[in-house]
Order: structure tokens, then C-alpha cells, then sequence
């Protein structure tokens, strides 16, 4: 018998986007080594902008070409299924206009002490920081893959290409370069030790199991029956990891101090992108590798759901800084997304839910890398302005500006004619029809706190008096145009939200390949 | 008799995580992470062992390579923050809150 | 009545076409901001104009009743789609025609504001709101519809809101409004709680598995909704006030088109809601004649020539009204009526705005006279209105008002002789305007110069009173416009014949004669005081409205005040004891909670690894039960 190495059948067209993705980001790094100072920001860019591009239009053309796949690419590493391409288009729009955010908000050299000679001559000479560009497409490579892998260890690898790249991006801010670092470093520390849950989850599944594929730990479930302590705390201490990344709450304590400490276009692009790549990874473990011990941890999804949503409104309500109380805002959505998570009550369901969870994620990345878009306009001599009382009287300054923010907070709260409510109205009747109506209960108990802080920066922001020595409005013509997209993308899934909803109830169809 | 190396194991990563809880020095808080992180590659190969396959040894491989991508970008973290603070004190890193 | 199929394609898949140009084109004018001042009226005048021409394209396809399906809204609770079928295309063929003549005549009218293109875009907002009202295949989107325009009148009310009684006035036309709109909420709600969709099709197909309670009380909720819409009693108040907006405003929201929203609604809604015979049809007709005589009683006794023609366009709407809760043989004249209406009355509008812009916007006709010769164009067109208004034979208005006379004394007599008293009070008081305007002695002030006005108003006024010629003539006789809304509105067991000289119509035409001939003595021959006199108490009556704002403050206002105070105080001691509670504890305990994050990262840590082992703990336990 000889034993011979056959080469692995890898399906490139179904991961061309992935490949696109990395590809662009290696050419990056590689202009940043050699290319001349001044001309890499010339090429980033437009590198940058155009192979997320490519990569939205090949996960189209895949789709065009041979219908929506259902199947595990790369021997089975990589799943290449409906809602991971569903996950892939969004993720690359959601990247696409975050990329657009970046101006100046990024520091000249990262190793220069704030203040010192070298940052002084940097500036002076003009440097500009176009690593960012290749780390944020390594980082939306993780995300993309992150969402679709389809064993555990390419999940783990995923998390960390996508979060390695973030935890130095939180720390380039221009401004304000203390918080960047203690960002950086506090989101550096919380995500390798959540990590390393994650890893030893892992690695106590493998061990119950004898792999790590999803479908064959799901299947080892079914014969086995499920009762084992090796399980249990597996599947727990792996939840950790992906709870820590949607930021639920007991694992949330990490994303205000880091959403507000990190670039404001890096903010977007975590509280857009990276929550919906973790919530792609979180179905695919809870529903696909787990599915079959769904009543073990549907209680404590349910638990955690709750505690999300009710911590994540509350504590917003008395936040001073308009990041935080978008970071805080996000807590509470990840909760409003989880309600739907629980709701599995037969295939129908799931499809049900799914299309819920993905329309949200679509509906409310889009709408809160706008608000952070409005963010990054509103400036102080020193920065952003981001405290409140900053934006007082700004509906009297720059009308336009502050009805658009104030219609983004409008769709976070879920108001009629927004998407918001769309996205709240399929995950809440998912929800419903799951049965989990306490839950929605509570969802809509935290909904109307949440409602409670958003219309409070509205009242701030019409009925009270500007101060005479207000903040400025820069307005960028990239920025502008996002703002501009999410406000119109929030107006047309607010009233118009049917293609959408069809294209993610397609995507959901079939549910996640086993 | 893998077991004990089990046993091992989980003792190793409780270690590690409580010394990301006391420990103050960023590096050395670091460091406790790496050991959760080879406590996990020693329950990969326990099992694969365990099991009769190398996919746990295989990937014990993995974790390390992103265990050392892991160092890189930690530890560049860390120095730029202690060059601007003059502190590797996780505790000083304070004025994110509430 | 014909059912409502599905349909897609063609012209009439199209018509949505008829609500996205004004609704653009009020986006661009509203988002293009100064940019498009230099040609934003005429943009907003060709939004109307292209709908019209899809109105007139859809008019001429086969008759029958499409629906045609947009998008689901929330799947399997609301769609969004159009019921093209007689009764709206008629209504659209209404707002899309006369609305582009006034259009037109504003681009006049308006032409020295320095705001016109921000007028254009509030008016063609206007024209989508009201298309999307009358083109609505379920209540949801009529509701819609129904707000929008009354976003756009309060816009339009207050569109000088420099001056305090003009924003007065669309604050009071709102708040007015919004009672009616609350009993329309309700009778939104129980008719989605009733038959578990707002679609027409499904609801009147189902309404007789209905209770009759629950029938009556949806009737009467929307005839609360009607009547804040619509100015009829008892909230009438707002109109009167509204005539503070433009005069382009007036005649094309406030007499053409969205008062007459209420009669669209309990038409559509006839023959599920209000059945003939039914009690909430005979709170209709009560409503109608009461304010048909109260709106005629008003315009007796207004000076401001614009007041007096609302109070007209009340007492006319209450004609329509009327008709409309005859159940189908008065839903025909209901409509003409109304088309009619809007075609008169928008040229008697429209020629006062005339004689206002000759007149350095005085409003006061005791300060007009003997304009006849100096403004020939508008005094002849508004002749023509006046004479279309008071039933002048072979008028339009005429065939129309008299039919709806005839059928209500078929149906009861007492009706129908206040109807015909209305008529006669109609006669008086419209002469009253006309002599009081163009004839007697000139009484107005030395630097007024009278003059015609250019081409671009005339025109409108000239294309009107045209139709209010013939319009009524051409959609009575041989029971046109009755035949043509049969299938969506259903036919009466007999058609009915016109007959020129009955006894009624006699009777009508001497009443008239008789008030024209009192007002030609008193306003007439005989020199007006350019100071109102005192006059008796009847005089003071109508003046101030039939006390209908004192009665609002006295019945309304003043215990809504008290029991406000009540409610505050009960609000301040108990509820807020409970809420501000409530609110404190959230607060509170946001506050207390937030210093949970301490920033210190190991704390963070701590609530990862304590949170890991709860979470183990919790699925073990779960686990094992």
C-alpha cells in the first residue's frame, strides 16, 4: 500500500472573494515595503476601494453564475452557503464605505511618543499612515472568513486575522493618542484572553468529538446523546469567544472603552463589520455544531439575550460621550439580534429567523456607520467633538447635519418608515413565532429605555442653544457621500424594504451547509 | 492515561487566567495569555492522542503560528504605550471608563 | 359593484407613475434647495401636468377596478398598491386637472415671493399626498395619504409664518385635524382588529359577516375622521382660519380638493360602512345639512371675501356630505357635486385671489366695489362661478345641487327642505360677494390702482369657469358620471331622470331668486358702509362663526383646561410618583452600574472569566436537568 498525497480540490471561483481580499492585502503590504512614501497613499486607495469591489461584485457573480451554492468549500474548510455569502456582500459594503471614513484620523507614526521631535518632523513631512489600508483589508478578510468557516480551527484563525489587524488600527488615532493606545491595549488584552476561551472550547470539543468540522461535531452529538461534561464546558468556554465578540454582556465591558478610544472610521467599521462576521461565526457554532443540544443552551442564550439588551439600554442612558453611547447602543442591539438567535423551533423557523438576523445586520451596520460618519464631521480645535453638551444647538448650526444624525438614532430606536423597524419587526416576530415571547417582551421594554437616550441627543440637539464657541462641521466629500448612502439606504429599507428582505430570505432559504 | 495530562492542562490554563487577573505588567499579563494558549495545545494533543488522529496535532501547529503573529502585535502595543506613559502597568491605563 | 382584480402592466400598472412626479419633483425642490429657484416653478408645475396626462391615459384604458399590487409594506399584514377603478381616477383626473391650472395660476400669483419654490414644492408634496389618499387600495396607505396632506396644509396655512395669525392658523388646522385623524385611528384599528387586513377588497367583500355594532361604530369613527378633513360640523373650526395661506392654497386644498377627502372616504367606504338606511348614514346626512346650513349662515355675514367663500365651501361639502350618506343614489351626486364644486369654487378663489393681487391684498370686500369694469376678465369669470354656485339653470352647479336636493327629499323631506333653505341662504350670500365686490360705488383707498391680472392667472380662471359652465350639465344628464361609478360604487335600483321644471327645483330657483334679489336691495343699489355695522344679534351670530370657537372654548377648551389641570395634578402627585420613579430607577441605576466599568482592564478580565464560569456553570445545570 502506498500512501499517496492527493492534492485537495480548493473551489477558487466560491472563494474569489476571499482570495481578492488577502491578495490586495499582501500587494498593500508589499507597496508599503517598497513603493516611495508620497505615492502609497496614491495606490492604496485605490487598491484598497477597488478589490472590496471586485470582491462585492465576484460574490454576486457567483451567485448569478450558478445560483445560490450550498456547499463546504476547500475540503470542507469553508462554507460557501447562502447566508455566508449573504454575510460576504454585506461585510464588503459595510468595509467599503467605512474605508471611505478615513481622512486624517490616523496618526503619522505609530512609534513616535505624542508630542516628541519625531512626530513633529513627520507631520512636517507630510507622512501619512497608509498602513491602515492593508490592515483593514486583512481585517475584513478575517471578517469574511471568520462568517464562513466551517471548522473550528479556521475559525480561530479567522478571529485572529481579523482581530490582530484591528487591535493596531485602534491604536494609530491621530488625536487623542492616550485613549488610542489604552484602546489598543485593553482590546489587545481582553481579546487574546477571550481567545484563548475560545481555543480551549475548542480544543474540549475536539476532544469530545474527534474533530473539529461543525457538521461531524453535530453528528457526534446526535449519536452520543449529548450528555458529557467535556461538552458542556467546550461548548461554553467556546461561546465565551463569540460572545465576546458581539459583545454581550457579561463580555461587553471591553467595546465602550474601545469604540470610543479607537479612529472614529475603525469604530465604524467594528461595530458595522466585525458584528456581523462574529454573528455569522456565533450561528454557525450555535446552529450548525450545536444544533442538536439546542435545549441546553437556548436558556442561556435566552439569559444572556436578556441581560444584554437590559445592560446595554441602561447603561446608555447616562453617557456624556456620544461614542459610548453608540458603543453602548450596539450592546443593546446585539441583544435585540440575539432574541432571534434562540428562535428555533423547526427548520421553518430558523429560515424565518435567519433572514431576520441578516436583514438587521444589513439594516443597522448601514445605519450606524452613518452615525459615525456624522460623527467624524462634528470637530473641536483638538478633535472630534464627542461630548454632549457639545452638540447642543447643532440642529440650529447645521440643520441638515443634525436631522440626518437625528434620523439615524430614529432607525436605531426603531421607528416606523426606518429600517430600524423593519429589522427590529423580523427578529422580534421571529422571535414570536419561536416562542420566545418573554423575550420580545423584554425587547420591547428595552427598546422603549433605548428610545430614551436617542431621543434625548435629538432634544439636545433642536431645543437647545448652540454654544457660541461650537463645534465646527468638516465635511469631506468621501464622508458626505456615506452619510448620504446610509440615510438613503436607511430611507429605502424603511419604506421599500421587500428586495432586501427577498434577497436575505433567499439567502436564508437553505440555511447554513452541514 | 491522557487524563492527567488533561488534568495538566486545565490546571495550566486556570493559571494563566488568573494571572491575567492579579497580574499588573502588561507583558507579564501577556505572557499568562500565551500559557491559556499552550494549555489549549497540550489538551489538542492530549486528544489527538486520545482519538487516534492528528488533527489535534495539527493543529497545535496553527495556535502557535498565531500565537507568535499574537506576540508581534501585542508586544508592538505595549512598547508604543509604554514609550508614551513610561508605565507597562495595566492598571495606569485608565481613563476609558464608566 | 364589479370586484377588484389583480393587475400588472400596462398604462395602469403604471399609474403609480401619477404619485412619484409631484413627489419628486417636491424632493428635488425641497433638497435642491436655492439652487433651483431660477426654474423650481416650473418643475412644479410640470410634476401636475405629467400626472394629469397619466390620469387622462389611465381614464382611457377599459373601465373596471385594478388593483395594482406595489410591494408588501410588512409582509402578510400590509401591501402598498393602487385601486385604479372609476371613483379614483375620477378623483385623480380632479386634483391632477385643476390642480396644474392652479399650479399655473401660482406661478402669477406668487411670482414677487421670494419663497415661490418653496410654495411649489409644498404644493406638489400636496398633489402626492392627495393622489396617494384616492389612489390607495387599502386604509393603511389611504391613512398615509391622509396625513400627508394634512402635513402639506399645515405647511401651506403657515406658509407666511412671519405672520403670527397664519401660524396660528395651521397650529389650530393641525390640532383640529388631529381629533378627526384620532377617530379615523380608531376606526383604523378596529377594522384591522375586525377583519385582520386594511386591504378594500377583503374588508367590504367581508363586511356583511360583520355585527352591525361593530360595523356602525367604524362608520362613525371615520365620519369623525371625515369631518376634521372635510370642515364639517362640529370641527369646522380650522377652515374658516385657513383662509391665512395663499390664495392658490385656498382654492386648490381648501375648496377644490382635500375637504372634499371626507366625502371620498365615506363613498369608498359606502357600501360596507354606510349602507342606506344604516345609522351612521343618517349621522351623515345630519352632519351634511347641519353644516350645509351652518356654513351658509357664515358666509351671510363675512366681510372678508375669503371667509365668506369658505364658509360657502363648508355649506357646499355639506351638500356633498348629504349625498353621500343617501347610500347610491346619492353617491353619484355627491361626486359631480364635488367635481363641480372644485371647478367653481376654485375659479371664485382663484378670481378673488384676482381681485386681492389688484387690490394690494386687501381682503375686505366693504373696501372693494365697482370693479367690474376695471377687471373685466375676472369679473366675468367670476360671474360665471357665482352664477354655477347659486344654481343658475343649466349651470353646473345647477344639475348637480339640485340632484342632490331631489334624491335627499326623496329620502326624507325634512332633508330635503333644509336643503333647499341652504340653496336660498346660498343665493343670498354669494350676491352678496359679487355685488359687494364688483358693483356699487368704489370705496376702496386712493393709492389702490386696480388692474387686471397677467395672462398667466387669467388663463386658470378662464379654463375654469369653462367647465363650470358644462362640466355639471355633461355628467348629470342621461346619468353619465352615475353610470360611470357604478362599478365601483354600486347603481341604485332605478337610474333617476332629470326632470327640469319639478316642484322641488321650482321652489329651489324662487328661494334663490328671493336671497339674490334681498342682497341686490341691500348690498346692491344701496351704498355699502365701508365700516361694518353692529346689525342684531343674528348678524353678530354668524359673524363670529356661530360661536363655533366660543363653543369650542366653552364645551371643549375650558374642561379640556380643567381637566388638564385635574390630570396634572393627579399626574404630579400619582402617575409621576410612579413614572419619574420608574425613570429615577432606571437612571439611578444606570449610574450606579456604570461604575461597574471602572476602566481598569483586569476588572474587564474578571467579568470575562467570572462570566465564563457562570455560563459553564448554567449550561452544566441545564445540561444535567
Amino acid at each position: 500500500m502506498t500512501d499517496t498525497i492527493t492534492a485537495p480540490t480548493i473551489e477558487y471561483l466560491l472563494l474569489s472573494p476571499l482570495l481578492v481580499v488577502f491578495g490586495a492585502a499582501i500587494v498593500g503590504v508589499l507597496v508599503e515595503a517598497f513603493a516611495p512614501r508620497y505615492l502609497r497613499a496614491a495606490f492604496q486607495v485605490p487598491l484598497t476601494l477597488l478589490s472590496l469591489v471586485a470582491a462585492f461584485a465576484l460574490v454576486i457573480f457567483v451567485v448569478v453564475k450558478d445560483g445560490v451554492p450550498n456547499k463546504a468549500a476547500a475540503m470542507g474548510a469553508v462554507a460557501a452557503d447562502g447566508p455566508a455569502l449573504f454575510i460576504w456582500g454585506t461585510i464588503l459594503l459595510l468595509a467599503f464605505v467605512s474605508v471611505l471614513l478615513i481622512g486624517d484620523d490616523f496618526v503619522p507614526s505609530a512609534v513616535a511618543v505624542p508630542g516628541s521631535v519625531e512626530e513633529e518632523r513627520a507631520v512636517s513631512e507630510g507622512a501619512a499612515h497608509t498602513e491602515v489600508y492593508p490592515l483593514v483589508l486583512f481585517a475584513v478578510g478575517g471578517m469574511l472568513l471568520f462568517a464562513a468557516s466551517n471548522d473550528l480551527l479556521v475559525m480561530f484563525v479567522a478571529l485572529e486575522v481579523m482581530s490582530l489587524p484591528l487591535y493596531m488600527l485602534c491604536g494609530l488615532a491621530r488625536r487623542r493618542r492616550l485613549l488610542s493606545q489604552e484602546a489598543a491595549m485593553k482590546y489587545f488584552l481582553l481579546g487574546a484572553f477571550s481567545s484563548a476561551f475560545f481555543l480551549y472550547g475548542t480544543a474540549l470539543l475536539y476532544g469530545y468529538a474527534g474533530s473539529i468540522d461543525l457538521s461531524k461535531i453535530s453528528t457526534s452529538l446526535s449519536s452520543v446523546g449529548g450528555q458529557d461534561s467535556l461538552l458542556f464546558i467546550g461548548a461554553a468556554v467556546l461561546g465565551v469567544g463569540l460572545f465576546f465578540k458581539i459583545g454581550a454582556v457579561p463580555f461587553q465591558m471591553w467595546k465602550p472603552d474601545v469604540y470610543q478610544g479607537a479612529p472614529t472610521p475603525i469604530t465604524a467599521l467594528m461595530a458595522s463589520g466585525t458584528l456581523v462576521a462574529a454573528f455569522g461565526a456565533l450561528l454557525r457554532v450555535f446552529w450548525v455544531a450545536l444544533g442538536n443540544l439546542e435545549w441546553d443552551w437556548s436558556p442561556v442564550v435566552w439569559a444572556v439575550a436578556i441581560l444584554t439588551m437590559v445592560v446595554g439600554a441602561i447603561l446608555a442612558i447616562t453617557q456624556t460621550d456620544i461614542k459610548r453611547m453608540l458603543a453602548y447602543s450596539s450592546i443593546a442591539h446585539a441583544g435585540f439580534i440575539l432574541t432571534a438567535v434562540v428562535a428555533t423551533a423547526g427548520a421553518k423557523q430558523n429560515s424565518l429567523a435567519l433572514s431576520g438576523i441578516l436583514f438587521y445586520l444589513v439594516a443597522y451596520g448601514l445605519t450606524t456607520v452613518g452615525a459615525f460618519g456624522v460623527v467624524t464631521m462634528v470637530r473641536d480645535p483638538g478633535g472630534e467633538a464627542w461630548h454632549l453638551s457639545r452638540w447642543a444647538g447643532l440642529g440650529k448650526r447645521s440643520p441638515k447635519l443634525a436631522m440626518v444624525l437625528a434620523f439615524f438614532l430614529l432607525a436605531m430606536a426603531g421607528i416606523p418608515l426606518t429600517s430600524g423597524f423593519f429589522a427590529k419587526y423580523a427578529v422580534f416576530s421571529a422571535a414570536v413565532s419561536g416562542g420566545a415571547v418573554a423575550l420580545v417582551v423584554v425587547g420591547v421594554v428595552a427598546s422603549a429605555i433605548a428610545a430614551f437616550f436617542y431621543v434625548r441627543v435629538i432634544v439636545l440637539m433642536f431645543f437647545s442653544d448652540p454654544a457660541a464657541d461650537g463645534p465646527s462641521i468638516v465635511m469631506p466629500i468621501a464622508t458626505r457621500g456615506v452619510v448620504g448612502f446610509a440615510a438613503l439606504a436607511t430611507v429605502v429599507l424603511g419604506v421599500f424594504p421587500q428586495p432586501v428582505l427577498d434577497l436575505a430570505s433567499k439567502a436564508a432559504q437553505s440555511l447554513f451547509v452541514r | 492515561m491522557t487524563t492527567h495530562y488533561l488534568v495538566l492542562s486545565a490546571l495550566l490554563f486556570a493559571i494563566g487566567g488568573v494571572g491575567v487577573l492579579v497580574r499588573r505588567n502588561a507583558i507579564v499579563v501577556f505572557m499568562c495569555v500565551e500559557l491559556m494558549l499552550n494549555a489549549c495545545n497540550l489538551a489538542f494533543v492530549t486528544f489527538a492522542r486520545q482519538h487516534g488522529n492528528l488533527d489535534g496535532q495539527v493543529i497545535a501547529f496553527f495556535v502557535m503560528i498565531v500565537a507568535a503573529a499574537e506576540v508581534v502585535v501585542g508586544l508592538a502595543i505595549i512598547v508604543t504605550i509604554f514609550r508614551t506613559r513610561r508605565s507597562a502597568s495595566v492598571d495606569d491605563a485608565n481613563l476609558l471608563k464608566y | 359593484m364589479e370586484p377588484i382584480v389583480e393587475h400588472s402592466g400596462g398604462v395602469i400598472g403604471a399609474s403609480w407613475l401619477m404619485i412619484a412626479f409631484p413627489l419628486a419633483s417636491a424632493a428635488i425642490l425641497l433638497l435642491g434647495g436655492r439652487r433651483t429657484n431660477a426654474w423650481g416653478h416650473l418643475l412644479g408645475v410640470f410634476a401636475p401636468v405629467a400626472s394629469f396626462v397619466v390620469a387622462v391615459m389611465c381614464f382611457l384604458q377599459p373601465s373596471g377596478r385594478y388593483d395594482v399590487g406595489l410591494y408588501d409594506f410588512i409582509p402578510g399584514v400590509a401591501k402598498v398598491g393602487l385601486l385604479i377603478d372609476p371613483l379614483s381616477i375620477t378623483f385623480a383626473l380632479l386634483i391632477t386637472g385643476v390642480g396644474s391650472l392652479i399650479h399655473i395660476y401660482s406661478i402669477g400669483y406668487m411670482a414677487h415671493d421670494p419663497e415661490r419654490r418653496r410654495f411649489f414644492a409644498y404644493l406638489n408634496l400636496f398633489v402626492a399626498a392627495m393622489l396617494l389618499l384616492v389612489l390607495a387600495d387599502n386604509y393603511l396607505v389611504l391613512f398615509l395619504g391622509w396625513e400627508g396632506v394634512g402635513l402639506a396644509s399645515y405647511l401651506l396655512i403657515g406658509f407666511w409664518q412671519f405672520k403670527p395669525t397664519a401660524a396660528t392658523a395651521a397650529k389650530k388646522a393641525f390640532v383640529v385635524n388631529r381629533v378627526g385623524d384620532f377617530g379615523f385611528l380608531v376606526g383604523l384599528f378596529t377594522i384591522f382588529a375586525t377583519f385582520g387586513t386594511f386591504a378594500f377588497g377583503p374588508v367590504f367583500d367581508n363586511a356583511a359577516k360583520a355585527s352591525n355594532g361593530t360595523l356602525t361604530a367604524i362608520g362613525i369613527m371615520l365620519l369623525i375622521g371625515a369631518c376634521g378633513k372635510s370642515a364639517q360640523l362640529p370641527l369646522q373650526s380650522w377652515l374658516l382660519d385657513a383662509m391665512e395661506g395663499p390664495t392658490p392654497v385656498s382654492a386648490l386644498i381648501h375648496a377644490a380638493t382635500m375637504v372634499t377627502a371626507g366625502v371620498y372616504l365615506v363613498v369608498r367606504s359606502g357600501a360596507a360602512f354606510f349602507p342606506e338606511g344604516a345609522t351612521a348614514s343618517l349621522i351623515v346626512t345630519i352632519v351634511g345639512v347641519a353644516t350645509l346650513l351652518a356654513g351658509a349662515i357664515i358666509g351671510t355675514a363675512k366681510d372678508d371675501i375669503k371667509k365668506a367663500l369658505a364658509g360657502s365651501t363648508m355649506s357646499q361639502i355639506g351638500y356633498m356630505m348629504l349625498a353621500a350618506g343617501l347610500g347610491p343614489a346619492g353617491y353619484a351626486f355627491a361626486i359631480a357635486h364635488l367635481l363641480t364644486h372644485g371647478f367653481f369654487k376654485a375659479d371664485l378663489f382663484l378670481g378673488a385671489g384676482s381681485v386681492m393681487h389688484a387690490m394690494k391684498d386687501e381682503v375686505n370686500m366693504r373696501r372693494y366695489g365697482a370693479l367690474r369694469a376695471l377687471m373685466p376678465v375676472t369679473f366675468i369669470t367670476f360671474f360665471i362661478g357665482y352664477l354655477a354656485i347659486i344654481g343658475f339653470p343649466l349651470l353646473s352647479g345647477y344639475f348637480t345641487k339640485d340632484g342632490i336636493i331631489e334624491t335627499a327629499m326623496d329620502s326624507n323631506a325634512i332633508l330635503g327642505w333644509l336643503a333647499v333653505i341652504g340653496a336660498g341662504i346660498t343665493g343670498f350670500y354669494m350676491s352678496r360677494v359679487v355685488f359687494m365686490t364688483f358693483f356699487g360705488s368704489k370705496r376702496w383707498a386712493d393709492d389702490v390702482h386696480p388692474h387686471e391680472s397677467p395672462s398667466v392667472m387669467t388663463w386658470p380662471l378662464i379654463i375654469l369657469s369653462i367647465g363650470s359652465i358644462f362640466l355639471g350639465g355633461y355628467l348629470i344628464l342621461s346619468n353619465r358620471l352615475m353610470v360611470y361609478l357604478g362599478p365601483a360604487v354600486g347603481l341604485p335600483e332605478a337610474l333617476p331622470q332629470f326632470h327640469p321644471f319639478s316642484p322641488t327645483g321650482l321652489a329651489t330657483l324662487a328661494l334663490v331668486a328671493l336671497g339674490a334679489a334681498i342682497a341686490w336691495v341691500r348690498y346692491g343699489s344701496a351704498e355699502v358702509p365701508q365700516v361694518a355695522p353692529r346689525g342684531s344679534f343674528l348678524t353678530t351670530f354668524a359673524r363670529r362663526d356661530l360661536y363655533g370657537d366660543a363653543l369650542n372654548e366653552a364645551l371643549l377648551m375650558r374642561p379640556g383646561q380643567w381637566l388638564t389641570r385635574l390630570a396634572v395634578w393627579f399626574d404630579n402627585k400619582g402617575v409621576d410618583g410612579v413614572v419619574n420613579g420608574l425613570a429615577a430607577g432606571i437612571g439611578g441605576s444606570s449610574g450606579r452600574l456604570r461604575r461597574i466599568q471602572t476602566g481598569f482592564v483586569r476588572s474587564y478580565a474578571l467579568s470575562i472569566f467570572v462570566g465564563a464560569a457562570v455560563l459553564v456553570g448554567a449550561w452544566y445545570v441545564v445540561g444535567n436537568l
